[in-house]
Formats: C-alpha cells, sequence, structure tokens
C-alpha cells in the first residue's frame, strides 16, 4: 500500500512535470496550429541558460526564470515571424513540419557545438531536499512544478478568456480570416502566442534544470512526452493537456515500476499510439475551452 | 468528318514523338552522369574519398527508398530508422548464426515490409504532422525494445560483425568493392523508384496525396495502393541498412534506431527535391560531402557541427526554395518546352450519334435516410435511373442533393436503405466503397472542384483513363481524347492549379470521362461558368449520354435543367417532393414554395 502510494505520488509529480513542459506546446498547436518539432529544443535552451546563470552568476535557479521566459519569448516571438510566418500559406504540411525539424537539428547540434557533449548539471540550491508525508516521499522541486503548472494553466485560461488580447488569440484560432477582417493584426497573434509558449517553456526550464542534468539531446526525450500529452488532451485544450500529463505521468510511474523501467517508454508511446489512431480528436476534446481546435 | 481524322492523327503522332525524343538524351545524360559517379572514387583511390562516395550512395538510396513514400504518397515518414535498423539487426544476428549477409538482408526486407504494412495501415488515417509524430513514436518503441531484448540484440551494448572477409561476407579489407555494392544498391533503389513514378502506381500515389477523395472517385484503391508504396520503400531501405552494418561492423539501438537518421534520410529527399525521381541522390550529393569534410578538417572540436549545417541548410531550403535543388533545375528545363503547347480545339462535340432508347433502371436507389445526429438530412429518398436517361436533380441549397450523391458513390454510408447498380453482366449490385462504386462503372464529379493540383492536366485525366488502361502509354492517348473532346487540348503540359474555375470544372468531368463510366452522377458542373460554355457543355452531355452513359445531374442552371433532363426529381428537406417531365415539375406548386416560400405561392393565386 505504502509502495503503491509513493508510486502513484511520483507519478502525480511526474505529471505535473510533463504538464509545465506540454503547456506552451499547447499553446502554440492550439492557436497557430502548427506543430513545433523544435519545442524540445527550446526547453534545452532554456535549462542551458539556467545553468550559465547559477553556476557564472549564482543566481537561483527559480529566479533565473525572470530573465529566461523572457529571452526565451523573444526567441519564440522570432522564430514564428522569421520561419513560420513565411510558411503559414504553404500548400504543404511537409514544408512547416521540416522547418521546425530543422529548426530543432540546428539546436540541437548547436548545443553539442557550444557545450560539448557532456552533462551540465545545475545547482539544486535546495529544490532536492526531500519532504516527506507519512509514507510518502517527494522532492520540494517537484512541488514547486506543480503548484507553478497549476497557476500557469489557471493564469492562461484567464488570460485567454478575460483579456482582450486573449479573446483575439482565441478569435484567430476559431478563424483566421474571419479575426483578420474584424481587424485583429493575425500575424501579430501568432507572434505574440509563439511567444508566450516558448516563455512558458523557459519557466519550466528553470524549475527542470535543477532536478534533471542538462544535454544537448534532453529536448527530444521531453518533446516526445510532450506531444503524447498534447494528443491525449484534445489538441489545444490547455485544462485537457494538464489532464493528460496527469495520466501519462501515472502511467509512466506505474509501468516503470510494476513492467519495468527500461520499457516504460514503450507503455507510454504505446498508448499514445492507440489514441493517435483510436480516438485522434483526443480523450477530453468535446469538454474543454479551445475544443474547436482540431487538427 | 475529314477534320476529325486530322486532328486525331496529329494527337497520335505527338504522343508517340513525346517520349521518344527527349528520355534518350536524358538515359545517356543519366548513364554518364552515374558512371561518373563510381569512377571517380576508384580513380582517385584514397581512402577518405571512398568513404564520402559510399556514404553518398548508402544515404542516397535510404532516401530514394523514402521518397516513394514520403515524396510520391506524401507520408512524411520520420520513423524509416526502423527499417534501416531491421535490416541492419537482422544481417547481423544472422551473419552470427552463419548465414551470409546476402540472404540476411532479403530477411530484413520482409520482416520489415510486415513491420511496414502493420504500423501504417492504422497510421494511414492521421494527416501531416500526426503521421510523422506516429511513426517517430514507433521509432522510440523499436529502439526501446532494441535496448531491452538484449539476447537477441547485446542490448546497449551493441553487435559487432565477426570478422569474416570476402564477397560472401560483404565484408572487405579494401574499399573498391564496397564501394560497388553500395552503388548497386543505390541503383536498385532508383530503378525502383523510377518504375514506380512513371508506372500506374506512382500517378495513382501521387494522386492519392493531392486528393484522396477525388482519386477514390476514380476507383483508386487509396490505402492498397499506399500499403505497396510502403512495402516497398521499407524493403529497399531494409537491405541498405544491411550493407550499411557490413560497411560499419558495428551497430547499436541508439545509433541505428536513431531519429537523427530519420531526419537525415528525409532531409536529403527534401533539399534535393521531394517527390522527384533524382532528388534524394541530389540532395545526398550536396550535403554528405560538405559534412564529411568539415568533419574530416574540424576533427573533435567541431563535434555537432554538420548536424547545425545539416539543420540550418534544411530551414533555409524550406523557406527560399521548397522545390528543392531539382526544382530550381526543372524551372530552367521545362520554360524551354512551353512553346510546344498542343493545337486547342473548342469543345468537340462528336457527330452526334442517333440517341439510343432509353432501357431497364440501371441504378435503383430505395429508402435512403441519413442522419448526423438528431440532423436528417435525407429522409426516405427512392429513386430510380433507366439506362440512357439524363434525370436531373434539383433543389434549394441544403436539400441533400450532395448528401444523396455521398450515398449513391460510396463517400457517405446511408444511415438506412440500399443502393444497386447493375453490372455490365446485367446482375444487380450492392456496391459499398467508392472503389466498389468505381468499379461497376459508377464515375463522379465533386461539387467543388478536386483538381489533383501538382499534376498536369494531362496526368489528371491519366488518373480517371488508368481505370481502364493499366498501360501509361495507353492511359495517355485516352487522356489527350478526351482533353481534346473536352477543349482542354491547350493545358495539357500545364498544372491544374494554374487552371480557372471553368477549366477546372471542365478538368473534373474530363477525368471522370476518361474512366468510360456507365453512370455519370455529374454535380453542378456547370455552376460558375460562362454562357457560350454552358451551351457547350449541354452539347457535351447530350453526346455523352447519346453513347449510351446513363446520367444524373446536380444542377442550378435551370437552362440546362430544362434542355437535358428527361426527368426532373425535386428535394427540399432531404425528401422527394416531385418528380416528372421537366416543364411539369417547375409548375409544381410545392416546388415553387420550396424555392420561393408560400408567400410568392399566394400572390402568384
Amino acid at each position: 500500500m505504502e509502495t503503491f502510494l509513493q508510486v502513484l505520488v511520483s507519478g502525480l509529480m511526474l505529471g505535473a512535470l510533463f504538464a509545465i513542459v506540454s503547456v506552451g506546446l499547447t499553446l502554440i498547436f492550439g492557436i497557430v496550429k502548427v506543430v513545433n518539432f523544435a519545442h524540445g529544443e527550446f526547453l534545452m535552451l532554456g535549462m542551458y541558460l539556467v545553468y550559465l546563470f547559477t553556476t557564472k552568476l549564482g543566481i537561483h535557479p527559480l529566479l533565473t526564470s525572470v530573465i529566461v521566459a523572457p529571452l526565451l519569448f523573444v526567441a519564440g516571438v522570432v522564430t514564428q515571424r522569421f520561419i513560420i510566418q513565411p510558411l503559414m500559406s504553404a500548400r504543404d504540411d511537409h514544408i512547416q513540419i521540416f522547418a521546425t525539424v530543422g529548426l530543432s537539428t540546428a539546436l540541437i547540434n548547436l548545443a553539442l557545438l557550444l557545450f560539448g557533449a557532456d552533462i551540465a548539471n545545475t545547482p539544486s540550491s535546495g529544490l532536492r531536499t526531500p519532504i516527506t508525508f507519512g509514507p510518502v516521499r517527494v522532492l520540494l522541486g517537484q512541488l514547486v512544478i506543480l503548484a507553478v503548472s497549476i497557476m500557469l494553466v489557471i493564469g492562461l485560461q484567464a488570460f485567454l478568456k478575460r483579456t482582450q488580447t486573449g479573446r483575439a488569440i482565441r478569435a484567430v484560432a476559431q478563424n483566421r480570416a474571419a479575426a483578420q477582417l474584424m481587424g485583429i493584426n493575425v500575424n501579430r497573434i501568432y507572434m505574440l502566442t509563439f511567444g508566450i509558449g516558448a516563455a512558458c517553456v523557459g519557466l519550466a526550464a528553470s524549475m527542470v534544470a535543477p532536478l534533471y542534468p542538462t544535454s544537448p539531446n534532453i529536448g527530444t526525450y521531453f518533446v516526445l512526452t510532450a506531444f503524447v500529452v498534447v494528443v491525449l488532451g484534445g489538441l489545444g485544450s490547455l485544462t485537457g493537456a494538464f489532464a493528460g500529463a496527469m495520466i501519462i505521468g501515472l502511467i509512466d510511474s506505474f509501468a516503470g515500476f510494476y513492467i519495468g523501467s527500461d520499457v516504460r517508454e514503450v507503455v507510454v508511446f504505446g498508448v499514445f499510439l492507440l489514441i493517435l489512431i483510436l480516438k485522434p480528436s483526443g480523450l477530453f476534446s468535446n469538454r474543454l475551452s479551445l475544443s474547436h481546435v482540431s487538427p | 468528318m475529314r477534320k476529325t481524322v486530322t486532328d486525331s492523327t496529329l494527337d497520335t503522332a505527338m504522343t508517340q514523338a513525346r517520349p521518344n525524343t527527349l528520355p534518350w538524351k536524358r538515359i545517356g545524360l543519366f548513364t554518364a552522369g552515374m558512371l561518373a559517379l563510381l569512377i571517380i572514387p576508384i580513380l582517385i583511390g584514397d581512402q577518405f574519398v571512398s568513404h564520402i562516395f559510399v556514404t553518398i550512395f548508402i544515404f542516397a538510396g535510404l532516401s530514394t527508398a523514402w521518397n516513394i513514400v514520403g515524396g510520391y504518397a506524401g507520408q512524411l515518414s520520420l520513423g524509416h530508422a526502423i527499417f534501416y535498423g531491421i535490416g541492419a539487426y537482422a544481417g547481423i544476428i544472422l551473419m552470427n548464426l552463419g548465414i551470409s549477409p546476402w540472404l540476411g538482408m532479403f530477411v530484413g526486407a520482409a520482416v520489415s515490409m510486415v513491420v511496414a504494412v502493420a504500423i501504417s495501415y492504422p497510421c494511414f488515417r492521421l494527416r501531416g504532422p500526426f503521421f510523422s509524430l506516429a511513426t517517430i513514436a514507433f521509432l522510440e518503441v523499436f529502439r526501446v525494445l532494441a535496448l531491452h531484448f538484449r539476447e537477441l540484440t547485446g542490448g546497449a551494448t551493441g553487435l559487432m560483425i565477426p570478422l569474416k572477409f570476402g564477397w560472401e561476407w560483404m565484408v572487405f579489407r579494401d574499399r573498391t568493392p564496397g564501394l560497388l555494392i553500395a552503388f548497386g544498391m543505390l541503383m536498385v533503389a532508383l530503378g525502383v523508384a523510377w518504375w514506380i513514378r512513371s508506372h500506374r502506381l506512382g500517378f495513382y500515389l501521387v494522386a492519392t496525396r493531392e486528393r484522396e477523395s477525388a482519386a477514390q472517385a476514380a476507383g483508386v484503391s487509396t490505402v492498397r495502393v499506399r500499403l505497396i508504396a510502403v512495402a516497398a520503400s521499407a524493403a529497399l531501405t531494409a537491405m541498405i541498412g544491411t550493407f550499411h552494418a557490413m560497411y560499419l561492423t558495428f551497430i547499436d539501438p541508439s545509433s541505428v534506431f536513431s531519429l537523427t537518421t530519420s531526419i537525415q534520410i528525409a532531409m536529403f529527399a527534401l533539399i534535393g527535391g521531394i517527390g522527384t525521381i533524382f532528388g534524394p541522390l541530389v540532395g545526398a550529393l550536396f550535403l554528405v560531402p560538405l559534412s564529411e569534410l568539415a568533419r574530416g578538417w574540424l576533427g573533435a572540436q567541431a563535434l555537432g557541427l554538420h548536424g547545425f549545417v545539416y539543420g540550418v541548410v534544411l530551414v533555409l531550403v524550406v523557406l527560399f526554395m521548397p522545390n528543392g535543388i531539382v526544382g530550381l533545375t526543372g524551372r530552367f528545363f521545362n520554360g524551354k518546352n512551353d512553346e510546344k503547347k498542343a493545337q486547342a480545339a473548342p469543345i468537340a462535340a462528336a457527330a452526334r450519334a442517333s440517341r439510343p432508347p432509353i432501357g431497364n433502371d440501371i441504378l435503383v436507389v430505395d429508402h435512403l435516410d441519413k442522419h448526423f445526429g438528431g440532423l436528417h438530412v435525407t429522409r426516405d429518398v427512392s429513386l430510380t435511373l433507366k439506362e440512357g436517361e439524363i434525370l436531373g436533380l434539383i433543389g434549394p441549397n441544403g436539400a441533400g442533393k450532395t448528401t444523396v450523391f455521398n450515398m449513391i458513390s460510396g463517400f457517405l454510408k446511408p444511415s438506412s436503405g440500399t443502393v444497386k447498380v447493375r453490372s455490365e453482366d446485367g446482375s444487380m449490385m450492392m456496391p459499398v466503397t467508392p472503389g466498389d462504386f468505381a468499379a461497376i462503372g459508377v464515375g463522379r464529379t465533386f461539387q467543388i472542384v478536386q483538381p489533383f493540383a501538382a499534376m498536369t492536366v494531362e496526368e489528371n485525366i491519366m488518373v480517371g483513363a488508368f481505370h481502364r488502361h493499366s498501360d501509361v502509354r495507353e492511359a495517355r492517348e485516352v487522356a489527350r481524347e478526351t482533353a481534346h473532346r473536352m477543349g482542354l487540348g491547350h493545358y495539357l503540359d500545364a498544372e491544374a492549379r494554374g487552371l480557372t474555375i471553368g477549366g477546372l470544372k471542365r478538368l473534373e468531368v474530363a477525368r471522370v470521362m476518361a474512366m468510360k463510366p456507365r453512370i455519370l452522377l455529374l454535380d453542378e458542373v456547370m455552376a460558375g461558368i460562362n454562357q457560350t460554355d454552358v451551351r457547350r457543355a449541354i452539347d457535351l452531355m447530350l453526346s455523352i449520354r447519346d453513347t449510351g452513359v446513363s446520367i444524373i445531374a446536380i444542377e442550378h442552371v435551370m437552362q440546362a435543367v430544362m434542355s437535358l433532363s428527361d426527368r426532373v426529381i425535386v428535394l427540399s428537406s432531404g425528401q422527394i417532393i416531385a418528380e416528372g417531365k421537366p416543364q411539369d415539375v417547375v409548375r409544381d406548386k410545392q416546388v415553387i414554395e420550396a424555392y420561393l416560400g408560400k408567400d410568392f405561392v399566394h400572390a402568384e393565386a
């Protein structure tokens, strides 16, 4: 029973981690309707920035988010403006896929050039302190991730629902042409959205880096799981993605414990493939906001 | 009469002239180029140069194989490393058991084909990026499984080939034999790719990529052709994988089942020119030396440099030359052919034969109901079409006309009710899928035109012609003849996406006519075309009817409905409200009400 509880809680913590990484991807997918294969590399980039700021300047990792998130916002805006925007009207999907795949390849290898293949360990600065609740043990950093991911989803949801800009973003997501006719600057909205999506991942980086070692390939692992989460959550729904992340976290945790840690990815991707093939609209597509966003 | 004869002789002359003049020159150029590729490294005799060329051949071969699925069929697989890996592991595992890789590669190819079909079949429903994502997920699963089953694959430590040299083991001390084998494999891949692209299968693949539903209407079994493409591509990839493993002498899961390899394979095709026969080769020729030289010159400090270059080149190519290198040169070559446009002929209504009498029922529709949830789109629609008859189907917008068409061509499954079609041997059949309907001789057009945008007008019509003629030459001839008849003779070599709406409507009809259907379903082919064209189209339809084809036409142009239809059926809110001779139907109170409202009926009275 105690082990079960521990596995359960570990699963939820893992879910929170997936959630915070996936939020930005969901936003970009749901609104710009681009599958950003370079999303994981934004995370990687953010984690290296956190590593540099903590080791070179001695800033606390959580505080680096104040700098890293804006920097990634800029990276996102630049990506949208100079890589995605020229391709928005491309006839074929393959053009956009290759653009972001190319960006991802370039970024991974740039990191390899700059930092080498060695692992970069960000100082944990107390975030690895274990906290025990009866039989269950979690790390302080994991709780921070859970809290921040919940606040992030609520905050973004409120931003999209309550503010004028948020409404404009949703309008663009629903019908680009109609939104344009209503005087919304669609390209600006896309840049803003891509920027926010990238900034979310920057925020995530400041919390993930102290817990996970940084390497050029770190993004690939996270982004594949993030895609699983986005598809599971109904492609573009923030709360759906959050729920999807929790489910994947639990599956990962239980499969790792009860089946074997080396094949848990098989289970996770197996679930992903099943969802993709049997219910491509995702598990939560009918109930939640932004549900109109379909592939 | 005399004029028609001259026209057709001219056509035949052109058909034969074209394929004969150009290819010989091309084949010569191609042979010279390929031989040079093989001879240069042998003459130089340098280890490093040989290595670069072997790598070029291998990646060009892999990329050519990928292009069959990713380019022709438009299924952007980023999981091709699966097949590469299966080939590599099959080769080494069997070699350890004392079986030659020459046999091993066929085992790998067979396993890959099975895996490819099993993976792809469920994934074809997925569009664009989601297909790519699914293939990546499968790749990850294979990598993890390869790590897990240590007894078979050696797990993370990988597998080393036993030290056996000689031709039977595909392992050599010097580089030349490896060069020859890699070259041979590239040639096989190019040969298969060329064969597919220049035969019916290739046309079907491209048509499926461009417009799946239109391809189905033309009788293409879209799933089957894509599975064939995937299987061929996987087999070739696996065979090259086997050889590459022998060449590298060592494999492990992370290097073999790697996303990077998958991406590289696809990237060479894109940079060279996706969907073209030589694009992948050109891409590999351009990029492999670039990265290998960078690696050679800068050594270990440049870890990641070649990957960085690849990524940047990929982004730049996508942004500035989306058709790749071959796309650029292709534009240059095609410029010269512009003057050779075929002679134009206006829609040539063939001399009207006398009209055959109206015969027995050929299409019988009974009690068709269709509802989406609570919304009833059609209720209890029953109608019959007789042989040689033109049946007009009219009704206000949203009456359910197109839904009826979709149900009697297999695109929509009725909620209840039956559709029976008389087959050529006289028995009544109940087709289900669009393919069944096409096979039994039902052809349809789409209200919203569905051209295969990236194909030329001629190729578009050929897709229809392939339904009855599997030979490319015959199909081309039928397509040209149909194009001239439809007044599209001018535009044979033009890409379909450049046509005006009137041209696209004609193309839609031409494609279905090339299928030589017995029953023709025309969905608003006259909407949006000018008066002259309407008159021509009416003549054309009458001439089609006179050749014994039975027609159901959805039409809003009343001039056409009145002069064409033998009978008219009026559909309103999903129900048939009137049926009869055109003159009677337009005076029917209910019909006027359906179109113009109750007030108008009262005002009239």
